[in-house]
């Protein structure tokens, strides 16, 4: 039952991380949508796959692109 | 649970569709960029969903367990170990895209990639 | 000396690594740059042929279904990779030569790219490992952005930012690809995938099989430039330095004979990816050529130029013959060798003249007479004429396409021969031959010697090669023998 409700989050907050007017939001969207990738992983069976992603895909790439919008700028205009 | 998988591969492919929509047809570059990391998690999350074999076990050989019963029930590793070159080479990329939009947008002042990306031959004559 | 297979992907790899941690200290770093660049041409040279299993997991025997399993990485040298990584080498040699010659304060980081890009088209060369080939792949797309943002033209961060976007929209198309193929075979070694479609455990005719031939057909696509992607290939050699380009466009030939060699090993029982191949090679070669005659620009003219002759080689592969595919991967090789010489010779006139409009130039011949008549020599090699390297390579291609029963295709592709000389000569002689523009200065400015010399090496390669094809091509042949 968990796993169906993962795939609802990861899918959903992808396209609301999409929708978004301000990137910042933008950002926290996309780690909800890598995070629950990960916990997704484990129920895979991958739990290697799953330490990287959790990683990767919550830390990582939402701090990256809130970097990078803090250096240009927060609205999508 | 054949289920769990056939789930996962329309989720898999919901996040290339919604990737390749948003590198296609959004203006603004960051967005296109985290839409092209969606790409990447969807095929991620395919090559993980072939490795996986519903009611097994993981594939960790713990001592006690029996060879021939652990062999019967694992999962798939190969796809996993692929999956882990995968995530990092997708989060290179992604932040060498993001070094060239902070450089590019110090130029422009915008995120639009209409002005950004605009044609270049044509820039190069407008400029003469 | 079968240890010098690995090496030879592990010294530019640790050259890179070492190079741009210790760039501080100049002289050390242009004098290691230099020994490493001159060795690597020498490896494959000096190794035998042989396979390298890596971490020794040697191959396993199924004693129930008698077939053979490969869990180990696998490296497989034989004379095409032998003659490529040689030929790879030697350009990344000249290549790093011009540049610490002309740059007093070398750049670590660019030396790292270039040596990155060399290891990266070695392992693709060598590899037995679909998903190897695949890290190896994005690696490489890297390193060849980071060569044309680090050029000093205008606009050459957003050429390498729409270069990179397409190019993550196409490696994860191409992953895919590769997990259908897992899904289906439970492997990634190419010699066990094409033994399982060989055996008939893999239906040929199934739309999974055939869903995989397209996404890793859109991956090869854009790693070889040709058509839709034709125009953000011609515009990433225009906006690199010269002798970065030189060594981008031979990045795209490897990379894409080595995947269309993989593609060709399992596909080619499906008729349909021969058709595919051979529809978008022409596509290429009529685009790329058609283009090239309405550029003002003459590095991007050589860039579409460049595109053309691609769909030459993948002509020869499509046909499937053995003859034709030796006469395909032989053109491979005088393309690496012809257009690396234009472009650095072109990027002589660069250095020279700083102008890249045909229109504002004129009476060179008179200031640089070497570089005009090399020039001269490599357009007309890439034109085909008697008897220089792409004439034997093209003279076999139509020959190919004749015993294939394919006569239009042999007339298409002496049409575009003849009409890239006819695009080469009038940019030559607008820019050579013609009197020289009043507002043109040319005083005072000259080529510097080592792309002379880079020049004059490659000439001799491409002469030689024209008047003894066979030293090549025997070799080629048995190759293509073996996979067929």
């Amino acid at each position: 039952m968990l796993d169906f409700v993962l795939m609802v989050i990861i899918v959903v907050s992808a396209i609301l991380a999409l929708i978004q007017k301000d990137l910042l939001k933008a950002a926290i969207l996309t780690g909800f949508s890598g995070g629950a990738l990960a916990v997704l992983f484990q129920i895979l069976l991958a739990p290697d796959v799953a330490l990287t992603q959790a990683i990767v895909g919550a830390a990582i790439v939402p701090v990256f692109i809130a970097l990078a919008v803090k250096k240009t700028q927060r609205e999508d205009s | 649970m054949a289920q769990t998988q056939l789930a996962i591969l329309f989720t898999s492919i919901a996040l290339v569709v919604i990737g390749l929509y948003s590198a296609i047809f959004i203006d603004n570059i960051i967005k296109k960029i985290i839409g092209i990391s969606f790409i990447e998690e969807g095929a991620n999350l395919f090559i993980v969903a072939i490795g996986y074999k519903a009611g097994g076990v993981v594939p960790i050989l713990m001592p006690g367990m029996d060879t021939s019963w652990f062999a019967a029930n694992a999962a798939y590793p190969l796809p996993f170990g692929l999956v882990l070159t995968s995530i990092v080479i997708g989060a290179s990329t992604l932040a060498v895209m993001l070094a060239l939009v902070m450089v590019l947008y110090k130029r422009y002042g915008t995120l639009s990639t209409k002005v950004m990306l605009a044609d270049t031959s044509k820039q190069e004559e407008y400029n003469e | 000396m079968n240890e010098l297979i690995p090496l030879m992907v592990i010294v530019p790899l640790m050259a890179a690594l070492i190079i741009s941690a210790f760039s501080r200290f100049n002289t050390v770093t242009k004098i290691f740059a230099f020994v490493v660049a001159i060795c690597l041409p020498i490896i494959p040279l000096a190794s035998n042929y042989g396979l390298h299993y890596f971490g020794g997991y040697a191959p396993m025997l199924d004693n129930v279904t008698s077939v053979m399993y490969h869990p180990a990485i696998t490296y497989s040298f034989t004379f095409l990779q032998q003659i490529f990584i040689a030929m790879i080498g030697l350009l990344t040699f000249l290549v790093v030569f011009i540049y610490l010659t002309k740059y007093k304060k070398i750049s670590g980081p660019y030396l790292f790219l270039l040596f990155l890009g060399t290891a990266a088209v070695t392992a693709m060369l060598l590899t037995d490992d679909i998903f190897h080939m695949f890290v190896f792949f994005e690696i490489l797309a890297l390193a060849q952005v980071g060569i044309v943002a680090a050029s000093s033209i205008d606009y050459s961060y957003e050429m390498a930012l729409k270069y990179m976007i397409l190019g993550s929209i196409g490696s994860p198309i191409m992953l895919l690809g590769i997990g259908f193929l897992l899904a289906l075979t439970g492997s990634v070694n190419i010699t066990d995938i094409v033994a399982a479609v060989h055996n008939g455990l893999v239906d040929a005719t199934s739309p999974v099989f055939l869903t995989s031939l397209g996404l890793i057909f859109f991956g090869w696509l854009y790693a070889s430039g040709l058509p839709p992607f034709h125009t953000i290939k011609s515009g990433i050699y225009s906006k690199a330095e010269p002798h970065g380009a030189a060594l981008l466009q031979s990045f795209t030939v490897i990379s894409m004979i080595s995947i269309v060699l993989i593609m060709y090993r399992i596909y080619s029982a499906l008729p349909i990816f021969e058709v595919l191949v051979v529809f978008f090679s022409i596509l290429a070669m009529i685009l790329g050529v058609s283009l090239a005659l309405t550029q003002t620009d003459f590095r991007r003219m050589i860039g579409f130029l460049a595109v053309g002759e691609l769909g030459f080689i993948g002509l020869g592969i499509g046909l499937g013959t053995q003859y034709a595919i030796t006469a395909g991967l032989f053109q491979a090789l005088n393309e690496i060798i012809i257009t690396a010489l234009l472009f650095i010779g072109f990027g002589a006139i660069v250095n020279a003249t700083n102008e890249v409009d045909t229109r504002k130039l004129g009476g060179l011949l008179a200031y640089h007479p070497k570089v005009s008549l090399m020039l001269l020599i490599g357009g007309l090699a890439m034109a085909g004429v008697p008897p220089l390297s792409g004439f034997q390579s093209k003279l076999m291609l139509v020959q190919a396409s004749l015993s294939c029963g394919f006569p239009e295709i042999s007339i298409l592709a002496i049409m575009v021969s003849i009409a890239t000389f006819v695009v080469f000569v009038k940019t030559f002689y607008a820019m050579f031959l013609r009197p020289k523009p009043n507002d043109l200065e040319l005083e005072g400015k000259s080529v510097p010697k080592s792309m002379i010399f880079a020049m004059g090496v490659l000439l001799i390669i491409i002469v030689l090669l024209g008047i003894f094809p066979d030293v090549v091509t025997s070799g080629i042949s048995n190759f293509v023998g073996g996979i067929l």
